[in-house]
């Protein structure tokens, strides 16, 4: 069993499921010029891109946490989401890595987001990474296979296998 | 001035026994259809009529039954229908203790013999309302009254009066700064002002008059609030009702009518309102500053069917919530759409 953490949010990984962290300047060597998601996890045919944002982490000061939200309502956050799956892929796929479908679960640790803000923030991701192509056709070479914004409720709703929790009790 | 601060249905339309306490700011009522959101509108319009100008002399009575406008005028339909059919009966209170009572006797179903009780100390103070129903009418103004006065029409006659409130003349006297902010928040949204001429309604701005009939159905809708600010029916101690405001209305444009309710009711003035939209009640989360009301009053049917509400003075204490509900739903959905490949 792996348990990969970053700040104050883990996610656990079955038995036999590899995952690492993709967000780490030593192993990654190129984040003066590329954006990253936090981990990687490598499934049997797929493979999970992982973002945590955690506005409600214990050791968050008021302030940031209000700027967090600024930065989610007003579709900024988007914007950089956006650029951290683009850059990740580049990455991924340059290493010869790429080769499965990539779904991109990005995970919010704000308890008090409704439905309806994650919904419009998936709405609005989706949006920025075009899962088809133009004319609303599909990619030839389909880059992202699925992507969805969650706090941990639905997360732990819809990805059981794949549990994400706080650290501190 | 007084508020209203209770209502009780038992037995009327969709409510077997409501029983519930109002906010003296704003009370937002929420429900999926048919839980009788616009049924206790009415009533608590009715009961707010009755305390000025013409409608005095028609009494609660006859004042539910213009509002409500059951077939061939007979009360016994708005008895909530189950078997044996009780009496219905609604009772209003406000905070000055006065408490006005009605029974519809299931036997009788003539206005007439509808009992009311506590109307001398209820009416011995006014309270200005004005009720803004779904549907706009300021378009449909011109010879509309003439009508109504002299044909049996199929309106509520909730038509009639918003006409009649927004026939009235300016408010005399200086405008106060309060009263001016409010004019001009409303101003921008509908970017004019409204002129009447005769039964015709105009927008009047740069570009010159434009009649009603050519305004998009919201932005009509914002000019009668402005109509009703700028002659002084929502002036503070007044009351008013608003049957979802957010119909025909753009979702950008929500955020300047909620602002507009918040400052109403810091000025004074109690507010009931329907929604079926998140946006508003949203809106009224984000903008609710220290000491605004705010009372949620959610309708649902229990399992016996009937209506009862829960009610909350924050926004994440709505229970159950149809709205956010709705969300949800749509969202895990999305969700599984996205996700399909990782969940199946």
């Amino acid at each position: 069993m792996t348990v990969l953490s970053d700040g104050d949010l883990q996610i656990t990984l079955p038995d036999g499921v590899a995952g690492r962290k993709f967000d780490d300047d030593a192993s990654h060597g190129l984040s003066h010029c590329m954006k990253r998601v936090d981990f990687i996890v490598d499934l049997i045919d797929k493979i999970l891109f992982v973002e945590f944002k955690d506005p409600d982490n214990p050791a968050a000061r008021p302030k940031d946490r209000r700027c967090f939200m600024e930065k989610f309502g007003s579709g900024t956050l988007d914007n950089e989401l956006k650029k951290k799956y683009r850059d990740s892929f580049l990455y991924e796929w340059a290493s010869g890595r790429a080769s499965k479908p990539i779904y991109y679960l990005v995970l919010i640790g704000a308890s008090a987001l409704s439905a309806a803000e994650l919904l419009a923030r998936t709405d609005a991701l989706k949006r920025q990474i075009p899962v088809v192509g133009p004319g609303n056709r599909s990619w030839v070479k389909p880059f992202i296979a699925g992507c969805a914004v969650m706090n941990i409720d639905a997360w732990n709703r819809e990805l059981p296998h794949y549990p994400v929790s706080r650290i501190s009790p | 001035m007084s508020k209203i601060n209770h209502v009780r249905l038992e037995n009327f339309t969709a409510f077997a026994k409501l029983d519930q306490a109002l906010s003296s700011g704003v009370n937002v009522i929420i429900g999926a259809n048919g839980t009788g959101k616009t049924h206790l509108l009415k009533v608590l319009y009715a009961a707010t009529a009755v305390t000025t100008g013409e409608d005095c002399e028609k009494g609660f009575a006859r004042k539910l039954l213009g509002v409500f406008n059951p077939y061939q005028a007979r009360m016994t339909r708005l008895i909530r229908r189950q078997q044996g059919l009780p009496a219905a009966e609604i009772m209003v209170t406000r905070d000055d203790g006065a408490r006005l009572k009605a029974v519809i006797d299931n036997q009788k179903a003539d206005v007439k013999d509808v009992r009311v009780t506590g109307a001398t100390k209820w009416e011995g103070t006014g309270l200005e309302s004005a009720y803004i129903p779904v549907k706009e009418m300021l378009a449909h103004a011109p010879g509309f009254l003439a009508t109504a006065s002299k044909r049996e029409i199929a309106f509520e006659e909730v038509y009639v009066d918003i006409i009649k409130k927004a026939f009235l003349p300016k408010l005399k006297g200086a405008i106060t700064a309060n009263r001016q902010k409010l004019l001009s928040t409303l101003q921008k949204a509908i970017e004019g002002k409204v002129v009447a001429k005769g039964e015709y309604f105009f927008l009047k701005n740069r570009q010159g008059e434009l009649e009603f009939t050519l305004l998009a159905e919201g932005m009509r809708k914002l000019a009668l609030v402005w109509l009703l600010i700028q002659n002084g029916t929502l002036l503070s101690g007044s009351v008013l009702f608003w049957d979802e405001p957010e119909a025909n209305l753009n979702p950008s444009l929500m955020g300047d009518v909620v602002e507009i309710i918040l400052e109403l009711q810091r000025q004074g003035v109690q507010v009931f309102l329907t929604t079926h939209n998140y946006v508003l009640i949203k809106e009224f989360d984000l903008r609710q500053k220290t000491g605004d009301a705010i009372r949620y009053i959610s309708l649902y049917r229990n399992e016996e069917k009937a209506v009862v509400a829960n009610a909350s003075d924050s926004y994440t204490g709505i229970d159950p919530n149809a709205i956010a509900g709705t969300f949800s739903d749509l969202y895990d959905r999305e969700l599984r759409r996205n996700l399909g490949g990782l969940i199946g």
